[in-house]
């Protein structure tokens, strides 16, 4: 009986360092997998390179029509508010201000309100003193999804192009409105 | 002796149905039901940190489930949908979905490693056919050494495993660590221009700096708008931003590096004075070497490609 006779197959003998190189293989193949993605800068809209606003159209709280495209010609605050959101009520007597001091110079104020009931609203408008702004409602938030709202409070200046060039993440304050609107207007 | 072999038999058995059943469990959970949840679980709520839009009750999130329900509806697929949201939020709105198939390897690995170990247990403890007795010491070597040889394979397989899992732990970490960012508004703003500046978005990280510095002043900021400014080719912004740190802190090696590099084309006289006074302040400092390379020729040095001034933490990345 010779040894050869004693010996395991040869893919019996393999089998160990077959089973190493698919360990590393695979272990490899998953860290390279769980890389992290590249961040892309999409979506992001950099000051100065307006990105053309989506539409916006439709009654209006007090039954009136609104429509942007009808706006061209004007710089529009579109601000994403809504009544169970603490600082929208604290930002929204400014920008009626600013609307209201502005208006002559081509400024105009539209208030899309989200997720919100019409009774919430237009208690938050009386409170605010806001009763006439324009508002739009938008009871599923969908529409604000379309203009990539993160959050609210949140406002956008579309100018008179109907670009959109900057927007404000979080409460407007009085400098945003000098700093960004004031040298879009006219006068 | 052959109950020994029984019982680790057993016991692989338990360990290859246990991991068996996990495995089962953890990929029902996913697609199949509700298709709506399916897209939504793929999309992060930009609202909120570290959760779906699956998951999470924001107001954001429930109205971002609507619009995916009003696609589906209207017959579009995930991928439209998925490139719709991308348009609109960027690419961050996606769960960066380490995909599925890297899932499956996470639990193929460990079972692979399991069978190895397996195969080489039931070397080592397999009992003798009692037919090669006569042999048996002839047969006992070859037969030994392949069992050594199978399971130091296996302790290599097993360090393969371990150094992938940690691997795999430290990208998947990053995310987690940025999500946990403090509530303060400026330290989010700082932390986001720290990300755009990661980025390579030199502008936006320099307005998002401008904007903290407005709230809060502070001198680490200034510096950090300072190389920012420096690294966007705006020379004049960074010199004055280092110009208002160097008023109050004449020696600060950073304030003084911003602007030796600032001015090393309008000035270069004056910019070497600088530099070399940041040699001086901070010998240690680690951008010392390049510098002093820099200041050693400065006429050779091509001043469009200024060296290496990313912070720390950002030279890790």
């Amino acid at each position: 009986m010779t040894r050869r006779t004693l010996r395991r197959p040869d893919w019996l003998r393999a089998g160990p360092a077959v089973v190493l190189a698919l360990t590393v293989a695979v272990g490899t193949l998953v860290a390279l997998g769980l890389r992290p993605p590249a961040t892309s800068t999409a979506g992001d809209i950099a000051a100065g390179t307006p990105v053309p606003a989506p539409a916006l159209s439709g009654v209006t709280l007090d039954g009136g029509r609104f429509d942007l495209a009808a706006a061209r010609g004007h710089v529009v605050l579109v601000n994403v508010f809504a009544s169970w959101c603490g600082p929208c009520r604290d930002e929204l007597p400014l920008l009626v201000d600013a609307e209201r001091r502005w208006a002559p110079r081509g400024l105009r104020l539209v208030g899309l309100n989200i997720r919100d009931g019409t009774e919430a609203v237009r208690a938050l408008l009386d409170e605010t003193g806001a009763t006439a702004l324009t508002v739009l409602r938008d009871p599923d938030g969908t529409r604000a999804i379309g203009w990539g709202v993160r959050g609210v409070p949140e406002t956008f200046l579309v100018d008179r192009d109907g670009g959109i060039i900057d927007r404000q993440r979080g409460v407007v304050t009085r400098q945003w409105l000098e700093q960004r609107v004031a040298p879009l207007l006219a006068g | 002796m052959k109950w020994r072999g029984a019982l680790t038999a057993l016991a692989l058995t338990a360990l290859v149905v246990a991991a068996g059943a996990g495995l089962a469990r953890s990929a029902g959970d996913s697609p199949g039901q509700d298709p709506v949840r399916a897209v939504a679980a793929g999309l992060r709520c930009p609202a909120c940190q570290g959760e779906s839009v699956a998951d999470s009750r924001s107001p954001i999130a429930a109205a971002m489930r609507q619009v995916v329900a009003d696609q589906l509806a209207q017959g579009r697929d995930r991928d439209e949908i998925r490139r719709w949201f991308v348009q609109r939020y960027g690419a961050d709105v996606l769960t960066d979905a380490p995909a599925r198939r890297t899932e499956l390897l996470l639990w193929g690995v460990p079972l692979a490693a399991l069978l190895g170990g397996g195969y080489a247990a039931l070397r080592t403890l397999r009992p003798r056919a009692p037919r090669v007795a006569p042999v048996v010491t002839a047969a006992a070597a070859p037969n030994a050494r392949t069992a050594g040889r199978a399971w130091r394979a296996m302790s290599v397989g097993l360090f393969a495993l371990v150094a992938s899992v940690a691997v795999a732990t430290y990208h998947l970490d990053r995310p987690a660590r940025q999500a946990a960012a403090p509530a303060d508004p400026i330290a989010v703003a700082v932390q986001l221009a720290r990300d755009l500046e990661a980025q390579h978005r030199y502008d936006a990280a320099a307005r998002m700096y401008r904007e903290a510095l407005r709230e809060r002043p502070d001198d680490a900021v200034q510096l950090r708008l300072a190389f920012v400014l420096l690294q966007a080719g705006d020379t004049a912004g960074a010199t004055g931003a280092a110009r208002q740190v160097l008023a109050h802190a004449p020696d600060s090696p950073d304030g003084l590096l911003v602007l030796g590099l600032a001015e090393r084309t309008s000035r270069p006289a004056e910019a070497e004075r600088v530099l070399r006074r940041f040699l001086t302040v901070a010998p240690e400092h680690q951008a010392a070497a390049e510098i002093s390379r820099l200041v050693g020729g400065v006429n050779r040095v091509d001043a469009t490609a200024p060296p290496d001034t990313r912070s720390p933490a950002q030279r890790s990345r």
